[in-house]
This record gives structure tokens, C-alpha cells and sequence, in this order.
């Protein structure tokens, strides 16, 4: 019985943990976020390594957030795909600098408390910024990538202000007691 | 006649009741609650110039936002999860006040009420 409660209480503690919980992008600018959304080992290497792939970028329009309910929110690999407004298709797995796979949202190595899930965290997004519904580029390089303090794996800021100060980006992460939110917000 | 007449009168009515149905098209925005919007606000204001992470901020070795900015979510995220039926000496009783604690325990209130909302919308169309 003991024995079986531990399992439990380890189960839900990965759970919980798995993903390092939910990723909540936010774009509060003017100009459409258009960008690749990356996972990586942060316990030691840096493989896996999990990368958006159908879309390799989602686009996520100016003005959507929280606020009026567009915001891009992914809880773990499986589920974004059915609760999600930017359902991603397919992942990218990268497990060394010479293997690469595909895998389909439902896979089963992509399932909540799975391997994937359980050694990766939301850490990084590498985007451009569009005006709104084209393919030309937001003025005063309101472009690169913020990836998450700490992670020795990708060479980015945690945040940066244009020059220009009208437009920032960040990525931040508020937890407690196991559960972990990993917030992207464009200004 | 009588009946083109009562015909016509049943085919106005139909059709102002479409009318209507047109200006009470529910938003996710419109649903909210003030605490609620109050919630998106804060999260909102991180981004205004004086509310951007400092160098020093910067230079910490952690990826948790800062307690100077979480400072900047925690009212609003009090007001929501007391809003949702919770008192004020739970609130601390179950927090202790910690700052991370109130403010996970106020996104996991808002992103429910938020798909409740959203779900709400979905099966009224």
C-alpha cells in the first residue's frame, strides 16, 4: 500500500513538473509574433531538444493575449494539440547533434509524464515580428530570441527592449510548491 | 388577406429576432469579470518602461521572475481568488502570504474560468 502511494505521489510530482508546466505566450504588441517555440534538457546536456514542427513557426496575431482570450497557452506537448488556439501538429526531437525525429502530437513518447515530457522544459522561442497579416518586418529589429536565465543551452537574453524602447520581449517563469508557469510576453 | 397580413408580421418578427441575436454575440472580453480584468492588467503592466526587469534583476541566476515584479501581480491576483469564494484568512492561512504561492494559485482560478468562458461561447454558436 505504501508502496503503491509512493508511486502515486511520484507520478503526480512528475505530473506536475512535467514540461516544467505551462507555457502562456502573451502578445500584447502591435505586430504578429512569428516564431519557432523550443523545449531542451536543462538538467544536464541539453538533449532532448524539442522544437516546434508542424507549424516549424506559429503565428500568433498583434493583440493576442490573455486579455481577450487569444493568447497561445500549451500545457504539455499532447494536450495543446486539443486544447489550444495554435494546435501544433508535430514535434521535433532532437536526441543528439546527429538524430533528429518527427513525432505527431499524440505519440506516445510525448504523453504528459512520458520521457520527453519529463527531461525538457519550455525554455526558448526564436521569432520575427510581422506587421499584422504580412510578411514585412516590425520596424526597429523587434526580432531574435529570449530563452530562459540559466539555460547554458542557447546563446539569447532573457529579455531586450528595441532601441528604440517602444517594444520589448521577455520570458519568465513564476512556480510554486511543483507547478510551473513559463510566460513569453511581446510588448 | 387576413392571412398575407399575419404571415408578414410572423416573417418580421423572425427576422428582428435574428437581429438581435447579432448584437448579443458573447466575447471571451465582454464575459469577464472585473477581477478577471483586472488579473490580465497586471500581467499586462510588466511591460510598461518603469515595470521592465532593472540590470541587477538582469544579472540574477534565476529564470523566476523577479519579487520586485511579482509585487506587481500580487493585488490583483488576491482579488481574484477571493472572488472566487475563498476568504481572506484562508487566503493566508493557505499562502502564508508567499508571493509565487498567490499568484499560481490565481492562474490556475483564471485559466479555468477562462476555458469555462471559451466553452460557453464555443456551444452557443
Amino acid at each position: 500500500m505504501k508502496k503503491l502511494l509512493t508511486v502515486l505521489g511520484l507520478a503526480a510530482f512528475s505530473l506536475g513538473y512535467s514540461q516544467g508546466g505551462t507555457l502562456i505566450l502573451n502578445n500584447y504588441s502591435h505586430y504578429d509574433f512569428v516564431g519557432y517555440i523550443i523545449a531542451n534538457n536543462l538538467a544536464g546536456g541539453c538533449y532532448p531538444w524539442i522544437t516546434s514542427a508542424n507549424p516549424e513557426m506559429v503565428r500568433v496575431p498583434a493583440d493576442s493575449h490573455m486579455g481577450n482570450g487569444q493568447e497561445l497557452r500549451y500545457d504539455n506537448y499532447r494536450d495543446q494539440h486539443d486544447n489550444s488556439s495554435y494546435p501544433m501538429a508535430s514535434w521535433l526531437i532532437t536526441l543528439s547533434n546527429t538524430t533528429n525525429i518527427t513525432r505527431p502530437w499524440d505519440h506516445s513518447s510525448l504523453m504528459p509524464g512520458g520521457i520527453y515530457s519529463n527531461n525538457t522544459r519550455w525554455a526558448t522561442t526564436k521569432f520575427v515580428m510581422y506587421y499584422p497579416g504580412t510578411t514585412t518586418l516590425a520596424p526597429d529589429n523587434f526580432n531574435g530570441a529570449v530563452t530562459i536565465a540559466t539555460n547554458s543551452c542557447y546563446t539569447a537574453p532573457d529579455h531586450f527592449t528595441t532601441s528604440t524602447g517602444s517594444n520589448s520581449a521577455e520570458i519568465f517563469t513564476i512556480s510554486s510548491g511543483g507547478t510551473n508557469y513559463t510566460y513569453i510576453q511581446l510588448f | 388577406m387576413k392571412k398575407y397580413f399575419l404571415s408578414a408580421v410572423l416573417a418580421i418578427l423572425t427576422l428582428s429576432s435574428c437581429n438581435n441575436e447579432g448584437s448579443a454575440v458573447n466575447t471571451v472580453e465582454s464575459m469577464k469579470t472585473p477581477q478577471m480584468e483586472n488579473f490580465d492588467k497586471a500581467f499586462k503592466s510588466l511591460g510598461d518602461p518603469q515595470n521592465r526587469p532593472t540590470e541587477e534583476e538582469r544579472k540574477r541566476n534565476t529564470s523566476e521572475l523577479s519579487d520586485r515584479r511579482k509585487a506587481l501581480l500580487v493585488p490583483a491576483s488576491k482579488e481574484l481568488i477571493l472572488s472566487s469564494g475563498v476568504t481572506e484568512a484562508e487566503l493566508m492561512r493557505k499562502t502564508g502570504g508567499d508571493m509565487s504561492q498567490i499568484i499560481v494559485w490565481a492562474t490556475q482560478i483564471y485559466m479555468q474560468k477562462s476555458d469555462e468562458i471559451k466553452k460557453n461561447i464555443k456551444s452557443d454558436k
